[in-house]
């Protein structure tokens, strides 16, 4: 089922949480909002859901406008952070409390429990209260209860960050093949960057109650429009500059001036004046030979950051700016001495204009 | 859409409309009165009256003092027993922990006559004492202020105790370690960390206690103490002498309630009393205590349970015994008592039941829509609704007792007696003092039910009716049951404003221990008492069950 969200507005008092948002959920999709607390993308989630009514535009579920219904006219499931299961209640009448609301007879809701325990691998635990589980079965019964009432939709409000790093892991890929699995429209609420690239069909980054950015996980991360997407999403090297001309002969590079002297890089969309560079830390190189055409940067080591996969350099240059710099195969390098003097070099394909919006 | 907006307003509209008919009105009714003269006049007349009176001076003094003084014995025991109870582990320290609460549920009026039996002037001790001694006067340990407070801080030391209990059990351990980490330690650690964080329950138990004392007027009034601002006004409004005087105990009330509420505001200001939440309790590591410590703090407990069961003791003799009279203890023992107050006379017994029962349903009715209204909703105007149930907690029963005699006495339409000549106003006068532990009750239990609770069964189709059928109240019924025996137990106890409000014909238990007492037949009147001590221990023992030990949050 489609979902349209169309100039949605929702304020508390004076603080406007939701700022004329316009986004379309594609049928199947599981769309992530995205966002540091704050943002708005839990009021989004919640008005989506039917807890919170908004205060202007209009939101559509296929060609049904649900603005006004309560939740459970709306063909919801929701996953809460905290899961929200009822503690006086066991694992079956958690799951079945809504089919039973709907009247359906009893060999149903039994088929359906046993499939929905099915789905998320908790069969044999009906009979178990909700305090004699672990935090991962608690979501889990928790997306059973979403799932048997086969919702047009799913909703997901931060569902795994209650839970350790490594049981977060499991679910998040539990929750993506079941999603994948049943192709229902599946609307995601984080804050983690990397749960929201590792299992979305597309994700909006919000600040402020506005949307900055809509696009699939590689494009976020491989060409933020903004300093601010840039700088969420994952990890990002942020040098100031303005734009001074256009390289004519190299495929129409910008030529930027920045503190660090002049650099090279390209752009998306149309930017002048002021800006920001945008160069992630795998893509900058530790004193490797000058290839001509790339960015070449002076500077000392600072800081070395062993990380098992990658290690980290944290390098000063001489205006006092410091760039970070991965290698990405630690094993095969001798790590260099904090001090040592180095170059760095990036090439202009990896280096981003954008428009600064600090 | 509509009927989901409606239906909070109107309820809230009923609420408003109960505290302002029941509390507000009455209320201000006396403060009305003791601002105007006979003829309807603005007037300060009656407060010059009252402080170029040298009597009534010094009865306020002497007022003030007590309250204070109960304040600090009470303080010093109920601390000292809430720290080792929470902090130190010894033989007995969970009987201990219980047999504290028992002196605070002693109905007040039945805790002092016990007293009365054991250490007064004819009491078994000075029986004792004056037989082995040859003295020839019996030892004063009662007739006089220092008897009330004697009386006073056996019966409500464990309302600190049990608040400052509450309190250390809330007090992160880290914060202490955070303490000893930067070199904190002993005494040093206790005044600057650990007080300062139990302060606000041990402020709003001491709040209680003061204005418990305050507004005491049966207590004293046994123990002929006069000189007081509570037995002032219960002798001016009841004996009736003249007009005049009737107007100087409506303004000894409004007086009464003026100096609780500024001791209350005082108090709220100082640490937020309405802290409500009862939620987290962390785990304490008790230390456990040298064999010979043990024996003191064993020997020091023991004492002091032996002292706030004094009362117990003394009425049970006197509910069986007969001839007790310059004998240590009675000559014979008999039920004759018993079988007047319950056989021959039943009326007591069955009236105040009646009264309580239908006081915790009004209490229910009103006070459940209370706490949901602070707790879930957002309609405008729930500070207030706060403010006025904590008011309620401040105003001595006294004055709401005298209130609503001069409140409620003009004739009803298509009656010719007013409200307070029918029995209908005891239980709403119970209901209304009552109310804030309904409203505190229930508003505890709905902070344990998180609201996503109720929004999972929103999501999965329930109508708001039916989450709250199935999910809330499946989850906050034991607390609002709790809440409701508590409220029964203590309505069954009340005293004060009942007293003032007796019906012929329509007494209450309390109203006839009062009365039983005054006409010299004290040993009805224990039989009577020793009935409402068997309830209330059924109570507690049924509250210690479902409520495990945090029955201190219903106190706070």
């Amino acid at each position: 089922m489609i979902v349209g969200i169309r100039g949605v507005v929702k304020r508390f008092g004076a603080v406007t949480a939701v700022n004329a948002v316009d986004l379309t959920v594609a049928d199947g999709e599981l769309f992530t909002l995205l966002g540091p607390s704050g943002c708005g993308k839990t009021t989004l989630l919640r008005l989506l859901a039917g807890f919170y009514q908004p205060d202007a535009g209009t939101i559509r579920f296929g060609d049904r406008v649900v603005n006004g219904l309560p939740p459970y006219e709306r063909g919801i499931g929701m996953v809460f952070q905290n899961y929200a299961l009822w503690p006086h209640m066991t694992v079956a009448d958690n799951v079945c409390y809504g089919l039973r609301l709907r009247r359906l007879p009893g060999e149903e809701v039994a088929r359906r429990l046993h499939e929905g325990l099915r789905k998320v691998n908790l069969v044999g635990f009906e009979a178990r209260y909700p305090g004699q589980l672990s935090g991962g079965q608690q979501q889990r019964v928790a997306l059973a209860r979403a799932l048997v009432l086969n919702p047009d939709i799913l909703l997901l409000d931060e569902p795994l960050s209650n839970l350790d790093a490594k049981i977060r892991i499991q679910v998040r890929a539990e929750i993506r093949r079941l999603q994948q699995d049943l192709r229902i429209t599946t609307v995601y609420v984080t804050h983690d960057q990397e749960e929201a690239l590792s299992l979305s069909d597309r994700v909006a980054v919000m600040r402020d109650g506005h949307v900055l950015q809509v696009g699939r996980p590689r494009e976020l991360y491989e060409r933020p429009r903004t300093r601010f997407v840039a700088d969420f999403v994952g990890t990002n090297n942020l040098v100031p500059g303005e734009v001074h001309g256009v390289d004519a002969h190299a495929r129409g590079d910008l030529l930027v001036r920045t503190a660090l002297g002049p650099l090279r890089a390209i752009a998306d969309a149309a930017v002048s004046g002021r800006c920001v560079l945008a160069v992630r830390p795998e893509n900058v190189a530790v004193g490797a030979p000058d290839a001509g055409d790339g960015n070449r940067v002076a500077g000392t080591v600072s800081l070395v950051s062993y990380l098992g996969n990658t290690l980290r350099y944290d390098v000063e240059t001489e205006c006092g700016l410091v760039l970070k710099a991965d290698i990405r195969d630690p094993w095969h390098h001798e790590p260099l001495p904090v001090g040592r003097p180095v170059t760095l070099s990036f090439p202009a394909s990896v280096t981003l204009a954008l428009s600064d919006d600090a | 859409m509509r009927s989901r907006r409606l239906a909070p307003a109107l309820g809230l509209g009923l609420i408003w409309a109960f505290l302002i008919l029941f509390l507000i009105y009455p209320l201000g009714r006396i403060f009305y009165d003791a601002v105007t003269d006979e003829a309807g006049r603005w007037t300060l007349a009656n407060f010059h009256d009252f402080f170029t009176d040298r009597f009534y001076l010094r009865s306020l003094w002497h007022s003030l003092i007590l309250g204070l003084a109960t304040v600090i014995t009470s303080s010093v025991l109920g601390i000292a027993v809430a720290f080792l109870l929470v902090r130190y582990d010894f033989a007995g320290r969970s009987l201990f922990g219980f047999l504290t609460i028992i002196p605070i549920i002693s109905p007040p009026l039945v805790g002092v006559l016990g007293f009365t039996f054991i250490l007064g002037r004819a009491g078994t001790v000075n029986v004792l004492l004056m037989d082995a001694f040859d003295l020839l006067r019996p030892v004063n340990f009662l007739y006089g202020i220092h008897g009330v407070v004697l009386v006073e801080t056996l019966h409500l030391f464990p309302m600190i105790t049990l608040n400052v209990v509450d309190a250390l059990g809330k007090v992160d351990p880290s914060l202490e370690e955070a303490a000893e980490s930067v070199g904190a330690r002993g005494f040093s650690k206790l005044w600057r960390v650990t007080l300062p964080l139990t302060t606000p329950g041990y402020v709003a138990g001491a709040l209680l206690v003061f204005i418990w004392t305050f507004s005491d007027f049966a207590t004293p009034l046994v123990l002929g103490v006069q000189d007081l601002l509570a037995p002032q006004a219960y002798l001016n409004i009841v004996q009736f002498v003249d007009r005049r005087i009737f107007r100087m105990g409506i303004v000894i009330s409004a007086l009464m309630v003026l100096l609780a509420v500024l001791f209350l505001l005082a108090a709220r200001h100082y640490v937020a009393i309405k802290d409500y939440s009862s939620l987290s309790y962390s785990r304490i590591a008790r230390r456990r205590l040298s064999p010979l410590r043990q024996a003191l703090v064993v020997a020091f407990l023991s004492t002091l349970l032996l002292l706030s069961f004094i009362p117990y003791i003394g009425v049970t003799l006197a509910s069986v015994g007969r001839g007790w009279a310059l004998t240590p203890l009675p000559v014979a023992y008999t039920l004759q008592y018993y079988e007047r107050v319950i056989v021959e006379t039943p009326k007591f017994i069955l009236n105040s039941f009646l009264y309580s029962g239908l006081a915790v349903a009004i209490c229910i009715l009103v006070g459940v829509p209370i706490a949901w209204l602070l707790g879930r909703s957002t309609v405008p105007g729930r500070g207030a609704l706060d403010a006025v149930n904590t008011l309620i907690l401040a105003v001595p029963g006294t004055a709401i007792g005298i209130a609503y005699i001069r409140a409620f006495h003009f004739d009803l339409p298509g009656f010719d007696r007013g409200l307070t000549s029918f029995w209908i106003v005891m239980p709403l006068v119970l209901a209304v003092r009552r109310l804030p532990y309904t409203v505190r009750g229930s508003f505890a239990s709905l902070l344990l039910v998180h609201p996503s609770l109720e929004e999972a069964a929103s999501s999965v189709g329930a109508s708001g009716a039916r989450t709250f059928r199935d999910v809330t109240l499946p989850l906050i019924w034991k607390g609002i049951l709790v809440g409701g025996l508590f409220s029964f137990m203590t309505s069954l106890q009340e005293a004060s404003a009942v007293l003032f409000l007796a019906l012929g014909g329509w007494e209450s238990i309390t109203n006839g221990i009062f009365a039983f007492y005054i006409a010299g037949s004290a040993n009805e009147a224990a039989a009577l008492g020793v009935i409402l001590i068997a309830v209330a221990a059924i109570s507690v023992a049924i509250i210690n069950r479902m409520a495990g030990t945090r029955m201190g949050g219903v106190f706070g």
